[in-house]
């Protein structure tokens, strides 16, 4: 009896120890381990890939391209920007990653008088370097290191020769541009009219809209009616295409007609897998993310000095809407 | 320090050691989480501080502007000290997290410092518009300061979540380790206090046995407890004090026999002394008749007889009267040539008695009536019985101190657990032929008179003689004794 209670006794013993010894551990420990306080005043590059719009998959694989190339030239690089093209929280950014000095700003190029005046005033008294990506602005406004990215005349070429291969040298094409009249789209623009110039056949109505999607409507549903026998659409700014496309798809059919966009939309190749989209343009966004870090990398370690200004450009390559799968 | 005391000691001490150990781990663990707290704290209040700071720079600032006194000069002037204090608090913080956020803050307000500064010069440089230009975009700054700061202290969160959420964890599994650990010491000290107080008990309990057990009478069982404290000091003096009421009893024990024995003595003696005044009647009118017979026979001319009656009335007379008394060797040799005459005068030619007495030897003291019992038996047991006759020896040897007597016959023995019972007193004689006395009844008395064993000796072959060896000392042992029997 006395020596069954021992050993009882010395079994609870034994089990409050053991749990005692467990939660002493776990309320002793910590496995958390908390930032390193970083002491090293070893100076790394700090550059910012500023963008107007997050979120979107072309300008996803921007940044990661740029986070990729940054990691690899020892950089610490931040993408901030704004969504859905917000002008005004987009420049701010633009200023605050002046005003914070950082070592230099890849940047979505905005044609517009505010921006030219930070990058020109601003980034030049504190001596940032800005490179344009995606989007150019003119470099002799904005007094931007370089452009790394498509040549966006070259781009418009190549959607209008697609286009003409797809629906024959007659017709009526439908431009369908922004009322920003930003640079990239201008210089889109200036490439397939050149291409469609020597094609008489083919007439061209160009038609700006602004970029809110009611708006878009409205001036695809203008546009329709104004010319029903209309063949052909190009999105020059991509982000027009989606609501455009809903537009006509509610008029009717969309197959009849040929429309063209760039890759640089949201909705551009969810529409190219529908098929609604017959051809679209493809850059090549990681590459201009990595060619952008890479080339700031070079101005910053004055490896090469100037840069050429006239840019780096990146690919582009059309895609078919039956080359999807 | 007594030992059981110092247990007491120890057992407060072991508790107060636990109890101390683990308040010291429970305060320095506090401290920490404290610390930890603080730092947080800490983090969050110096980004609040350049906020604030910042903001206190552009009101500072605009106060100067819409007023340019002295007094507010100074006020900018302290304000921008104290955003360049909080900067530097700020640069503390820094760590992988947040490096590039942080550097980005801190440049921030420097942009701001020299913002305010440029205002300043423009507006000494009475270019009030480009200062107020400058004065806006220090607005600007300043709200961008905010503004980073909460996405700063919202970084700072996530990064520190995990950390919180350890925080947390850990505050609860302290909660249960308080609980297990509070349980298991409860056990421990129940444990030890038990053990202990049974280390106190047991040897109390173990006396009180003995105790019990010594007032019961039982002084024989030793009296043992397994401790190392005063109880077993206790229990040793109680075991002594058990052996020496045990040597005490037994001496009292000892000292009864010895008083049964006296008593038995002085039954003996009184019994002797009784047959004595038994036959003292008789005796007194015997001897006168044995007088007149004695003169009667010589005066008819019958000598022998007149003699052979002399010696009776002697032998009467001598028992009469030294039953009690010590005598001289002499006087019971003399008795004993009266009573050989008596027995010569029955026996004839068939009792032949051979003396050989060391003359110097004869003062011994002696009982009265020592020899004749024995010669007595000699006569009875080795002559009587044969038709031829027999031989006595009586040899009385000076031996150094002590006198040695002997007495021997050619009779045919004595068997050897008779013989084994005389010389132990145990042989009740039936008294056929005796004069009163027996042979035990001498060895008795030899024993108590001389106060020593092993006086008297009997060697005995069958068929071949007795012989009775007493040795008597030359001077009495025991004084004492004789006077006890002398009364």
């Amino acid at each position: 009896m006395r020596k069954a209670g021992i050993i009882v006794l010395s079994f609870i013993c034994i089990f409050l120890s053991y749990l005692t010894f467990i939660t002493a551990q776990k309320a002793f420990q910590s496995d958390w381990k908390l930032p390193v306080a970083s002491s090293h005043k070893e100076d790394r590059f700090r550059i910012v890939l500023i963008t107007q719009e997050l979120d979107t998959p072309f300008w996803d694989k921007v940044g990661k391209g740029a986070e990729q190339q940054a990691q690899k030239s020892g950089a610490s690089l931040e993408v901030w920007g704004s969504y859905g093209k917000n002008q005004d929280d987009f420049l701010k950014k633009l200023e605050i990653a002046i005003q914070s000095k950082v070592d230099g700003i890849i940047v979505q190029g905005l044609d517009t008088d505010r921006f030219k005046e930070l990058t020109k005033v601003k980034a030049a008294f504190y001596g940032i370097p800005i490179i344009t990506v995606g989007n150019d602005v003119p470099k002799a406004e904005s007094l931007r290191k370089t452009y790394v990215g498509s040549n966006q005349h070259l781009a418009g070429m190549m959607i209008a020769k697609l286009m003409l291969s797809d629906m024959g040298q007659e017709g009526q094409v439908i431009l369908l541009s922004d009322s920003q009249k930003e640079y990239y789209q201008e210089e889109r623009l200036s490439g397939i009219k050149e291409v469609l110039q020597s094609f008489p056949n083919v007439k061209t109505v160009y038609a700006e809209t602004p970029e809110t999607r009611e708006q878009v409507i409205a001036k695809t549903r203008d546009l329709l009616n104004q010319y029903p026998e209309a063949d052909g659409f190009i999105a020059v700014n991509a982000n027009t295409a989606g609501a455009m496309i809903q537009e006509i798809g509610r008029r009717g059919q969309v197959e009849p007609y040929f429309i063209y966009s760039f890759d640089d939309g949201s909705e551009s190749i969810t529409l190219l897998k529908q098929k609604k989209l017959d051809g679209v343009i493809e850059q090549s966004p990681e590459m201009m993310g990595r060619k952008s870090v890479d080339v700031l990398m070079q101005w910053l370690k004055n490896e090469t000095v100037p840069l050429d200004a006239d840019g780096y450009s990146s690919e582009i390559r059309m895609i078919k809407a039956m080359d999807e799968r | 320090m007594n030992r059981i005391q110092k247990k007491i000691w120890m057992l407060a001490s072991v508790v107060l050691i636990i109890m101390a150990i683990i308040w010291i781990a429970l305060t320095y663990y506090n401290q920490q989480t404290q610390n930890q707290y603080n730092d947080i704290l800490q983090r969050y209040l110096s980004m609040n501080e350049v906020t604030s700071s910042s903001q206190q720079v552009v009101t500072d600032l605009n106060n100067f502007l819409l007023d340019p006194s002295e007094e507010n000069v100074d006020k900018l002037n302290q304000s921008k000290v104290k955003l360049n204090e909080a900067k530097g608090e700020i640069g503390k913080l820094r760590n992988s997290e947040n490096e590039f956020a942080l550097m980005n803050y801190m440049n921030l307000i420097d942009s701001l410092i020299e913002t305010t500064d440029r205002s300043l010069m423009f507006y000494e440089e009475s270019d009030t518009e480009t200062s107020n230009k400058e004065f806006t975009e220090a607005t600007r700054l300043s709200k961008y300061i905010s503004e980073m700061t909460l996405t700063l202290i919202d970084t700072e969160l996530r990064t520190y979540d995990v950390f919180y959420r350890g925080i947390i964890d850990q505050s609860a599994e302290f909660k249960k380790l308080g609980i297990w650990l509070m349980l298991l010491i409860t056990l421990v000290l129940l444990v030890i206090t038990y053990w202990f107080s049974l280390s106190i008990t047991r040897p109390v309990q173990q006396l009180t046995r003995a105790a019990n057990e010594l007032s019961a009478g039982k002084f024989d069982k030793e009296i043992k407890v397994e401790s190392n404290d005063e109880i077993s000091f206790l229990a040793q003096t109680f075991n002594r004090m058990r052996i020496n009421i045990n040597n005490l009893f037994q001496e009292i024990q000892q000292k009864a026999q010895l008083e049964h024995e006296l008593q038995q003595n002085k039954l003996l003696l009184q019994e002797s002394q009784l047959k004595n005044l038994q036959s003292q009647i008789n005796p007194h009118f015997l001897f006168n008749t044995l007088n007149t017979l004695s003169k009667k026979a010589y005066l008819e001319g019958s000598e022998e007889t007149s003699d052979l009656l002399v010696s009776v009335a002697g032998l009467l007379r001598y028992n009469l009267k030294w039953l009690d008394k010590s005598v001289t060797l002499q006087d019971e040799v003399m008795v004993i040539q009266q009573y050989m005459n008596i027995q010569k005068a029955r026996f004839t030619d068939r009792l032949t008695l051979h003396l050989d007495i060391d003359q110097s030897c004869l003062e011994v003291q002696l009982p009265g009536l020592t020899l004749q019992p024995i010669i007595e038996n000699a006569v009875i047991y080795a002559v009587e019985p044969r038709e031829d006759g027999g031989q006595i020896w009586l040899r009385i040897i000076d031996d150094d101190n002590m006198v040695m007597i002997e007495v021997e016959d050619d009779g045919p023995g004595i068997p050897e657990n008779i013989r084994r019972q005389i010389l132990n007193g145990e042989l009740i004689e039936t008294n056929r032929a005796s004069t009163g006395i027996g042979f035990t009844n001498v060895v008795k008395r030899l024993r108590l008179f001389y106060g020593m064993e092993n006086l008297m000796d009997i060697q005995s072959e069958m068929g071949a003689g007795t012989k009775v060896l007493i040795r008597i000392p030359k001077t009495r042992g025991i004084e004492q004794h004789a006077q006890t029997l002398d009364r």
